[in-house]
């Protein structure tokens, strides 16, 4: 973000960067940044808060207009409101079966927790009206297919033109993560990103699922197979479970 | 929540010592009143409308995203796994506020949205990037863009 503010600076047009890292910012020198103290990928502050993310966004744009500079990093001075966890908030119910049970294997119980889910992301659906599901250009249950089937040592090819099979599976799993995170997040309460993180990871058997796909996938022949499973599919803060 | 001191200590040093670009020159530019200015987002969120092609891992160039896209468009294929996406999930404006923008364009507060705003893929080489902005630039000019609202994530 800072040396794109640099290189259109030096185009002649004004800008401003919010910024997340600022040791990032201190090192790049962009000519105007406001540092927000906010978790990674909120940089506007909470969701659903319009008037908190327009203090933000204004803070941002008036160092467009006030200060000298270059550069001017500011920070930013209240906390996201909603990083709480939101004691109302309950995950998606999931029958023990599917949940815990160890006598299907990972692949099915995979398969299986996506079309439980069919109901619960339905009612996100009609909450919100739109869904972030779609980078692999997969009905849901063709990403759970997908998915499976490497699980099981198959190794399926690219169901997309122009799409490679490790790239797909990337693309898959992304799907995965988001159709079952927007379903946790359809219920009542405000839940913070650890919540419907945490469940995801540590209860599901489609985070389970592609912690042991990574797992698995790291010893494969395929060089790009091999850097997209390690690097592209679980959180450096999840590679364990809890 | 989040400092660097709230991530796991290899992720935050990670980020703290990502290799930044050094420039020789510090440009600064200055325009009127901000309720004179037209403004534009430039995302680094790797956002693309459904049934574009995704951002494939570091690709350096941009795509483009008009005012009038409905948010239901829009796809994040950044390619770090590192960051929250239940924010945007939820509400697009956490990490490319465009709702807010255009509030402030009716207010008054600035003069006008750009028609086009726009979004890199942040995990990009900076300098690879470069030609790619310069580019863009022009294209922002010819929409009478001045101002820029540089959003990561």
């Amino acid at each position: 973000m800072s040396a794109l503010g640099h290189y259109l600076e030096e185009e002649g047009i004004a800008t401003v960067a919010v910024v997340l890292i600022r040791p990032q910012a201190e090192n790049t020198k962009p000519p105007r940044a406001l540092w927000v103290p906010f978790e990674l990928g909120r940089p506007f502050g909470p969701p659903n808060h319009p008037v908190f993310q327009k203090r933000v966004v204004v803070a941002a744009l008036g160092m467009l207009v006030e200060g000298d500079g270059p550069v001017r990093i500011i920070d930013f001075p209240d906390d996201d409101p909603r990083a709480r966890a939101d004691p109302v908030w309950q995950p998606p119910f999931m029958p023990a079966a599917i949940a815990s049970s160890s006598a299907e294997s990972l692949a099915s119980r995979l398969e299986a927790e996506i079309l439980l889910l069919e109901g619960v992301h339905r009612r996100w659906m009609e909450q919100h009206g739109r869904s972030t599901v779609g980078l692999s250009g997969l009905a849901i249950g063709d990403c759970a297919r997908y998915v499976a089937d490497w699980l099981r040592g198959k190794a399926p090819p690219s169901p997309r033109d122009g799409f490679s099979a490790p790239l797909i599976l990337r693309f898959a799993v992304d799907d995965l993560k988001a159709y079952c995170l927007e379903a946790a997040g359809s219920g009542s309460g405000k839940p913070s990103s650890p919540q419907l993180t945490d469940w995801f990871w540590n209860e599901t058997a489609t985070g389970a699922a592609i912690r042991v796909l990574r797992e698995v996938l790291q010893t494969h022949e395929d060089e790009r197979l091999r850097l997209i499973v390690s690097n592209f599919m679980v959180p450096a803060a999840r590679m364990r479970a809890g | 929540m989040t400092r660097l001191t709230d991530l796991p200590p290899d992720q935050a040093k990670r980020l703290a010592e990502v290799e930044c670009p050094e420039f020789k020159t510090r440009p600064w530019v200055t325009g009127p009143a901000l309720s004179q200015r037209r403004v534009a987002i430039v995302s680094s969120a790797g956002l693309v409308l459904r049934g574009q092609d995704p951002f494939r891992g570091r690709d350096p160039h941009y795509h483009a995203i008009p005012a009038t896209t409905r948010l239901s468009d829009l796809l994040c294929s950044h390619i770090s796994i590192n960051f929250d996406r239940t924010g945007l999930q939820e509400d697009w404006n956490v990490a490319f506020p465009i709702d807010r923008l255009r509030e402030l364009a009716v207010e008054g507060t600035i003069g006008s949205m750009a028609d086009t705003h726009y979004s890199f893929m942040g995990a990009t080489d900076p300098l690879q990037m470069e030609p790619h902005a310069r580019e863009l630039a022009g294209r922002l000019r010819q929409d009478k863009v001045d101002s820029v609202l540089l959003a990561p994530v």
